[in-house]
């Protein structure tokens, strides 16, 4: 009898599966990245306060929604519209049509007026996020709390083998902050420069934080139809997950390792030989 | 010997004779008691007196302090400290510095309501300007009051790994918003503000152990009474790793509680005293900003 170890199986002869090389990920040019994408087809997933559909910002509907909270027996979800508990979802989910215009929003609200399980809560939107198919996840936040550290690294790896893009805004504070931690997803903070270029962002090749983008003085969507000029790495994620979503539009089914390989030679400092 | 010698010497063995009486006196009372409870009561006073004399310190003058200080470095024209109350599920000001800071203090801010609700709630920094663009931002307290910022700078306080509250700022002054080296400085002063926090806090707890430890001692249950033991001698280790300012500053405040247990003038004398002292030292180092009096004054000593 032939006994070959479980993994080991999807290395057979027969098994073993062709992949495909295009794009060249570590050669690829913006025009090749995304051109002519608008990010139409791909699910992105905004993990946050909720999105208010009808700012001007959000420029088209708003494809789903769920709203996750603490109730007596365990966690409710709600798949009703809703309105946004701060502002900071809309602000996100603005920056991100402002770069793919068509992509397919979902909101799932997990930040609400309370502090209760917001930990659990937070958790439970990542997993609505992977179990519902989206093809990225914008985390402009994300939990300090030790006790979810290897629960909330399990469901990161789960998204990354399913291919899930989680895009994860870092702290700017002096204590760990997960998921923006994790290689599973991709961390990014604010670079230092005002200049308003929604395209230009930086690899930084001694991680956890890989790539500075846009995150100073933005101008974002508020609550209640307000804008307002805002800094903080919050802002400086969705500029990432807008330009993921135009890259998945143009090339579906990049893993998340591709997209980091993609993102890092279109960076302002990568040089071409 | 002469008659006078004699009495001397009667006077003088019946004042040794009555002060070793009352040692053994004294001893064998302990021993009834147990050694450790007059130690535990001593801990306790001393513990009592070095709070009351180090509370405005380590505590509200100390925050308030990180406040004025972060203001002033960064450059702000005023200043808030807000902590969580997890029950009322609000943000209650701590700390306010700067216009309108007596006014503002009577508010308290509900999470999921203004910048430093959201940055309660969601543990991420945040900056913004232009913020009179739109008054309903963190600024609808500060409007009703008569005070609208134009920049806002908001970092949460984490206490372990949670937050326990937000330290925020107003007004850059030079510049239209706080930058993010701002944002950087911000989080170490709140890192500053959450330590002297939680010292506080660990200083009520300890402060409650003993009193529970003391409450139980007539309990009759030698099993209880050894755990007791076991826990006055963890206590009593923990005591002595204090630093030697620690130490000092136990031994001034045994004194002034000592003092102030005497009497009314006796209490005013000290604080007289004391404040003489201390002013004058402050006019030879050139002075703080702040004045110990009107705190040592509005506590009931």
């Amino acid at each position: 009898m032939n006994m070959q170890p479980a993994w080991s199986s999807q290395f057979t002869h027969e098994t073993i599966r062709r992949i495909s090389l295009d794009p060249p990920v570590d050669s690829i040019t913006w025009e090749d990245a995304c051109e002519g994408s608008t990010g139409k087809g791909v699910k992105v997933a905004v993990i946050d306060s909720g999105i208010d559909a009808t700012h001007p910002a959000i420029q088209g509907p708003v494809n789903g929604y769920v709203e996750i909270r603490a109730g007596d027996d365990g966690l409710v979800y709600n798949e009703e519209p809703h309105e946004d508990a701060y502002g900071h979802a809309t602000a996100c989910a603005g920056i991100i049509r402002a770069i793919a215009p068509e992509c397919e929003l979902y909101s799932i609200k997990v930040l609400g007026k309370a502090l209760v399980g917001t930990g659990t809560i937070f958790m439970a939107g990542v997993r609505w996020a992977i179990d519902h198919d989206m093809h990225v996840c914008n985390l402009s936040l994300g939990t300090t709390k030790k006790d979810f550290f290897a629960s909330l690294h399990e469901l990161t790896d789960l998204a990354y083998f399913r291919r899930v893009v989680l895009v994860s805004a870092a702290n700017n504070l002096p204590i760990p902050s997960f998921p923006s931690m994790y290689a599973s997803v991709i961390s990014v903070a604010s670079h230092q420069e005002k200049e308003q270029d929604p395209y230009r962002f930086y690899y930084n090749p001694e991680p956890p934080v890989e790539f500075g983008a846009p995150g100073i003085d933005v101008r974002v969507a508020w609550q209640n139809q307000q804008w307002i000029t805002a800094t903080g790495n919050s802002f400086a994620a969705p500029h990432i997950t807008g330009i993921v979503a135009r890259i998945l539009g143009k090339h579906p089914g990049l893993t998340p390792f591709q997209i980091k390989t993609v993102l890092r030679t279109l960076a302002a400092n990568a040089s071409r030989p | 010997m002469d008659q006078q010698s004699t009495l001397d010497a009667l006077a003088q063995a019946r004042e040794t004779l009555t002060r070793q009486a009352k040692e053994i006196e004294a001893l064998q009372q302990r021993l009834q008691r147990e050694q450790f409870a007059e130690e535990l009561q001593q801990l306790l006073t001393s513990l009592e007196a070095t709070s009351i004399i180090l509370a405005p310190f380590t505590h509200s003058q100390l925050l308030e302090m990180v406040v004025r200080t972060a203001a002033q470095v960064i450059a702000a024209q005023a200043g808030s400290l807000f902590l969580i109350d997890e029950e009322a599920q609000d943000l209650v000001f701590e700390v306010a510095i700067g216009p309108k800071s007596q006014a503002v203090k009577q508010f308290r801010v509900p999470l999921g309501h203004g910048i430093a609700g959201m940055v309660a709630v969601s543990g991420q920094p945040m900056a913004i300007s232009h913020a009179r663009e739109d008054q309903r931002l963190a600024v609808d307290i500060a409007s009703s009051i008569d005070y609208v910022p134009e920049s806002v700078l908001c970092v949460p306080l984490f206490y372990n790994d949670r937050v326990i509250g937000a330290l925020e700022l107003l007004d850059k002054m030079g510049a239209p918003s706080f930058s993010p080296t701002d944002m950087e400085i911000l989080a170490l002063f709140a890192k500053m503000a959450a330590i002297a926090i939680a010292q506080s806090r660990a200083y009520q707890d300890q402060r409650s152990v003993l009193n529970a430890l003391l409450r139980s001692f007539g309990e009759k249950d030698p099993d209880h009474r050894q755990r007791l033991y076991r826990g006055a001698i963890a206590f009593s280790n923990w005591m002595e790793k204090d630093t030697v300012a620690d130490t000092k500053a136990r031994k001034l405040a045994l004194l002034v509680h000592e003092l102030t247990s005497y009497g009314e003038n006796e209490y005013e004398m000290c604080v007289n005293i004391l404040q003489s002292f201390v002013t004058n030292l402050r006019n030879r180092q050139g002075g703080y900003d702040f004045s110990l009096s009107g705190t040592v004054q509005g506590r009931s000593i």
